[in-house]
């Protein structure tokens, strides 16, 4: 392990300042504007460059530089297949609704989501479950995304694993959680476009770098496939994984941790050399204590891999990256322990399996995970086309900037860039990391979370000094997206808190003093509350985020997207796709919670589901409910050429007209 | 009168939805029958697999001998026309849609729209 250069921590410190110079300008401005709609939404006047990349900023997360790159280090080039659909991501999350969108939430001065749910169907309740819902997803999401700043300062200034993760945590929520608070909407927008040049920048930056130190796509392509078949162990706790590689023809299918099912058991090892070779495990029955619990340790099994009379001579065990503990003695010395961490098992569970991967299987799909899972079948293939481009649709974070840009022409050149965004961040990523999978260690998947970290400040930063400072500019990259998603979601929250249950349903007569406080201490206290939350974070940040993002599309797409381009769809349809999309959403992930895997009802996503769930409600309650209020769909679908005849209020909304669209 | 910025967006939201689904057909076809080494059924599905209904695709099962990488790019060959090209064709359409499909509305408020009751200025 190298240590950080001087060049990263100078860099990096650098940044930081700029974030913070952006937020007090911002806060500058903020004092000689209307304080809630520049808070919150920048007083709807955001040109091309700050609606381009505050949008692509806030969409690219913790989980574009950390979770995607992980992704596509354990599973090679099927991940370019898995992010397909952002070749029309950009124009379809922003050209679908944008436009229109924006108008309506300029009717009626909506500044946030369930604002404009609420006024398009006039209904309090549907915008107070709006505003829950978003609270709920986002929380989780945030979770994830504070987990990636801590992991990135962690791994960046390489602090120690005992106390590096509650460090990273403290300063990344310190700083983020000031800039936005102090700053608002604009500070937010601000640091998403020095955020987003960054990230454009690191990534052209370390593309050619990293192909050549890789030797060339021809050749990375080559050595992905001469990789003996490998296998990573990956069991909860701290120094206990193994790397197992198979020095010669492959006539294993993989490995099982089985407890023996009584005390005071030694280690064995069996191995069956009559079974076929698909069937054929390297069985590890670990020793147990006089109460059952298992003792053994990654070193233990490791000795006993080596010294067996077959096996040894078969395969080469050695530790994944990071797992091979290290003491320092008072003089300075350094001894590598290895893997010193007790194998768990409980005595209810059968087995732990886990399976050889071959160097082709980073070539194609459907990739698959040391579990022997597929990674990309057909149902997932479907689902997540649909996730990127359609399920990003409906983000509250992305829609609530489409109602923020000042005219038609910027929406048109945003556009234009997003898209150019996206192709030169996604497509560069998979280069990257497939070529990282030849450069770096064997990770395990608790680890495989660094992977971007690892690329920008160990294999680029061992080239010397000029590259020293490349990867000090690329470390910035992954940090900036996740601060770019985190700012933008916590003025999520609290303005839901204060604008929408607060000023809209408890006290519409607040001051503005009391707001503009409510504002600054809300966006504190919530993101106190996550970095809580992330002291003890789930592993794997892609599936969280994918799962918030589903969910808010599930919850958000259908009453928004119905509701700007289908005058009959109704308060009741809404409320009934909401809270259908949510339900089914959560329920399908609920097994999750008690170590139970996904439902994927006929293997496909419930991104899938919750979409068909929510729209299909939303359609079938509406026709039953309908037709919806004249006065909304007046309003809403029709140019008014007076007052009189933008608002039939007067019948109190009881007059109708036919909802065909 | 119907509201032009209506009548646009959703002409341009038709329009996005039918590049979106043109995308996704092409991409998923490709990609699923020419770049994956087995097409197994989903084994975590709940009932019945996507996979098992489409019937059995083992003919379309890679061997990794056969791989090639177009243009001497270093790319694989079904990522190549699977992804990068329609990527590459989805980027032309989108220019050309900003360019002579997409309208430049005026979003800014009439005065009778802004002194509609209900309207918050923020």
């Amino acid at each position: 392990m190298t240590e950080t250069s001087p060049a990263t921590t100078i860099t990096f410190i650098a940044y930081i300042a700029c974030v913070f110079v952006l937020a007090a300008l911002s806060h500058r401005l903020l004092a000689t504007k209307s304080f809630l709609g520049e808070y919150f939404l920048g007083s709807r006047g955001l040109g091309s460059w700050a609606l381009a990349f505050t949008f692509a900023a806030t969409a690219a997360s913790g989980g574009s530089f950390t979770g995607f790159p992980s992704l596509i280090y354990s599973y090679g080039w099927v991940l370019a297949f898995w992010i397909a659909s952002y070749m029309v991501a950009g124009v379809c999350s922003m050209g679908v609704m944008g436009k229109r969108l924006n108008q309506v939430a300029r009717k009626t001065g909506a500044i946030t989501i369930p604002d404009v749910l609420r006024d398009r169907y006039d209904s309090t309740a549907l915008g107070l479950f709006a505003t829950s819902t978003i609270i709920f997803f986002t929380v989780c999401n945030l979770i994830a995304q504070f987990k990636a700043g801590a992991l990135i300062i962690e791994e960046t200034f390489n602090l120690p694993a005992d106390w590096g993760y509650s460090a990273g945590l403290i300063i990344f929520a310190v700083t983020v959680i000031f800039y936005t608070a102090y700053g608002g909407f604009r500070a937010v927008v601000w640091t998403d476009v020095l955020q987003g040049v960054v990230m454009v920048l690191g990534i052209t930056l370390l593309l050619p770098v990293i192909i050549r130190q890789g030797g060339g796509m021809e050749s990375i392509n080559r050595k992905l496939r001469e990789r003996p078949p490998t296998l990573v162990t990956s069991v909860p706790g701290s120094y206990n994984d193994l790397v197992i590689q198979a020095r010669g023809p492959l006539d294993t299918a993989g490995l099982l941790y089985r407890h023996p099912r009584r005390a005071n058991a030694p280690l064995q090892i069996r191995w069956d050399a009559e079974a076929g070779a698909e069937n054929r495990f390297i069985e590890v029955f670990l020793a147990t204590d006089g109460e059952g619990r298992t003792t053994s340790t990654g070193n233990d099994v490791k000795r006993a891999i080596e010294h067996h009379p077959r096996l040894g001579p078969r395969f080469r065990v050695s530790f994944p990256y990071d797992n091979n503990e290290v003491a320092t003695d008072r003089f300075g010395h350094r001894t590598e322990l290895g893997a010193t961490g007790v194998i768990g098992l409980d005595s209810d569970r059968s087995a732990e399996r886990f399976v050889f991967l071959h160097g082709d299987e980073a070539l194609f799909g459907p990739g698959r995970s040391h579990r022997g899972a597929p990674f990309h079948p057909l149902g997932m293939a479907i689902s997540f086309f649909f996730m990127w481009a359609i399920t990003g649709m409906g983000q509250p974070g992305t829609m609530l900037r489409l109602m923020a840009f000042k005219d038609s022409r910027t929406l048109k050149r945003a556009i234009l860039t997003v898209t150019g965004f996206y192709s030169m961040v996604y497509l560069p990523l998979v280069f990257i990391f497939v070529t990282a999978r030849v450069l770096i260690p064997e990770l395990n998947a608790e680890n495989s979370d660094k992977a971007m970290v690892l690329v920008t400040t160990r294999v680029v930063g061992d080239m010397g000094l000029a590259y020293q400072i490349l990867g000090a500019v690329l470390v910035a990259a992954p940090f900036a997206a996740v601060m770019s998603t985190v700012d933008s979601f916590l003025l999520m929250i609290s303005s839901g808190l204060v604008r929408d249950i607060y000023q809209r349903t408890i006290n519409p007569r607040v001051s503005d003093r009391t707001v503009k406080r409510a504002s600054y201490a809300t966006t504190v206290i919530v993101g106190m509350v996550v970095t809580l939350l992330a002291t003890r974070p789930p592993d794997f940040l892609q599936r969280i985020i994918v799962f918030t993002g589903s969910g808010f599309a599930a919850t958000f797409l259908c009453p928004v997207m119905l509701g700007l381009y289908w005058k009959g769809m109704t308060r009741q349809g809404a409320l009934s796709a909401m809270v259908g999309g949510f339900t089914v959403m959560v329920g399908f992930f609920l097994p999750t919670l008690f170590g139970g895997s996904r439902i994927d009802l006929l293997g496909l996503h419930p991104n899938l589901w919750g979409l068909f769930v929510s729209f299909g409600l939303g359609f079938l309650v509406s026709k039953g409910t309908g037709p919806a209020p004249t006065h909304l769909v007046e309003r809403y679908f029709y140019k008014s050429s007076s007052p009189q005849r933008s608002l039939s209020t007067e019948d109190g909304g009881q007059s109708r007209v036919d909802g065909s669209a | 009168m119907i509201d032009p910025v209506f009548r646009n967006s959703l002409r341009e939201c038709i329009f996005l939805l039918l590049l979106w689904l043109a995308c996704c057909l092409y991409t998923v076809t490709y990609c699923y029958l020419a770049g994956y080494l087995v097409h197994e059924p989903h084994p975590a599905a709940t009932g019945p697999s996507l996979g098992k209904l489409v019937g059995p695709l083992t003919a379309f099962d890679r061997h990794p001998q056969s791989l090639t990488t177009p243009l001497g790019l270093g790319v694989p060959d079904w990522v190549f026309y699977g992804v990068m090209t329609p990527w590459v064709a989805a980027v032309v359409v989108t220019i050309l849609f900003c360019l002579y499909f997409f309208v430049e509305d005026d979003l800014s408020l009439s005065s009778a729209e802004r002194d509609a009751p209900g309207t918050i200025h923020d």
